[in-house]
């Protein structure tokens, strides 16, 4: 364990309080705890007057090492996701680190191990999507026909934003795509009586999509006074509703072209 | 239209299941927002919590946005205590827990009206929808406030300890 009398070189302390930050803004994490972990992950390792500011785009963190220099590093953040695990094990370090349970090497071999945590199983993914849309066509007043519909669709569009990124594609896109996907294929379904109530299963499976999450985070940060990263984030979800709305809209338009009579 | 500044989707005595399928819908969300072990069952009960609590101020006539009010305080309650047992952030509980109450299906409606030419329908969707949001981030801020002055995460990890 290493004292204050011998502290971590501060540019691997610095390194290290960003790509905690990074990882936390990365899967999701508050903008708050991101900038707490780099805090704490400074200061343990011997940074004084450490201050982080964190956006859902990107993190600056700055601090003074113990002969009075300053040392800041700057992290774009380009994917974001959810990863509730990692936010949970990076935080934990972060307060192991503050109570001096973990040392510099084991907390960076630490935070390696949480970055390299394996993504689950396509299989998996497709049936946890499945349940959630179901499940949610049962609560939105479906009968069970509607939750099998919604299940289907709701497999089958998980699988689109993956399928997009792969290929490149902006966010935006996918999100038409996913959108006009699971509306077009819940009312086709409707249409040949598959499901009772093609609105419930619409719903079900456009939960998977819609940015319902963001956007309550959104009013979280900026009631929290995180004023910057609340607007961000409300923008990022605005953009996402709109696009989905382009396309479960247009692929709405599109069924009742070609099936008159067939939609409400 | 059914889909109005108070939108009750469901008439409440429909199903009595409602708070078993939102808790498996939070569970399905939960897995995909990569939550592990027994987080997983933690986080759909209070998924099921929420919707259970929002029921019955639904049915005494109350608007969606303040249904979710309520719902969203006492799940920002139990993830705060969860939390403090299991020395886990509140937010794993708290962004599952919600997943029932955001209102997807607003913005659908909101999309639907305009799609099908009624602007104004769809106008007071968006903004019962962004209520409702806004009203879910209220309850969270207040249970968080709430917690702070009541210290829950001592009383959390009494009841840890304790067991």
């Amino acid at each position: 364990m290493e004292g204050t009398l011998a502290p971590t070189n501060p540019d691997d302390a610095l390194l290290l309080a960003a790509d905690a930050a990074r990882l936390v803004l990365e899967s999701g994490g508050e903008t708050y705890r991101a900038e707490d972990v780099a805090v704490a992950v400074a200061s343990a390792l011997g940074g004084a007057e450490a201050e982080c500011y964190a956006t859902p785009t990107g993190v600056t963190i700055s601090f003074a090492s113990y002969d009075g220099r300053v040392h800041s590093i700057v992290r774009r953040i380009k994917k974001r996701s959810m990863n509730l695990e990692r936010v949970a094990r990076v935080d934990e370090l972060s307060r192991d680190l503050a109570a001096g349970r973990l040392d510099y090497d084991g907390a960076s071999l630490e935070l390696g191990r949480i970055e390299a945590l394996p993504e689950r199983r396509v299989a998996l993914f497709s049936l946890a999507a499945a349940a959630g849309a179901g499940f949610f066509a049962l609560l939105f007043g479906g009968r069970w026909n509607d939750a099998v519909v919604a299940a289907a669709a709701g497999a089958a569009v998980s699988r689109i934003p993956a399928a997009m990124a792969r290929r490149k594609l902006p966010d935006f896109f996918s999100n038409i795509v996913a959108g006009a996907a699971a509306t077009f294929s819940c009312l086709a379904a409707g249409a040949l009586g598959l499901a009772s109530d093609a609105d419930a299963a619409t719903i079900g499976t456009l939960m998977l999509l819609v940015p319902g999450v963001a956007v309550t985070n959104a009013i979280r940060d900026t009631i929290a006074g995180d004023l910057v990263a609340g607007v961000a984030r409300g923008a990022d979800a605005l953009i996402s509703a709109v696009a989905i709305s382009v396309g479960a809209g247009g692929a709405y338009w599109l069924f009742r072209a070609l099936a008159p009579g067939g939609a409400a | 239209m059914k889909y109005q500044l108070t939108f009750a989707l469901v008439p409440v005595w429909a199903s009595l299941w409602a708070p078993l399928w939102a808790g498996l819908a939070t569970a399905g969300f939960a897995v995909l927002f990569n939550a592990r072990g027994r987080d997983l069952p933690l986080a759909a009960l209070g998924g099921a919590l929420g919707w259970a609590v929002s029921m019955p101020v639904r049915a005494l006539g109350g608007s969606e946005p303040l249904a979710c009010l309520a719902a969203s305080a006492v799940i920002g309650i139990y993830a705060e205590l969860v939390a403090a047992m299991r020395k886990r952030p509140a937010s794993i509980y708290i962004v599952c827990g919600i997943i029932p109450l955001v209102p997807g299906g607003g913005m659908y409606y909101t999309m639907l009206e305009y799609v099908r030419g009624r602007n104004w329908q769809s106008m007071s969707t968006a903004l019962a929808t962004f209520l409702t949001a806004g009203a879910i981030a209220v309850g969270l801020a207040v249970s968080s406030a709430a917690s702070r002055l009541l210290s829950l995460r001592r009383l959390g990890r009494r009841l840890s300890a304790g067991k």
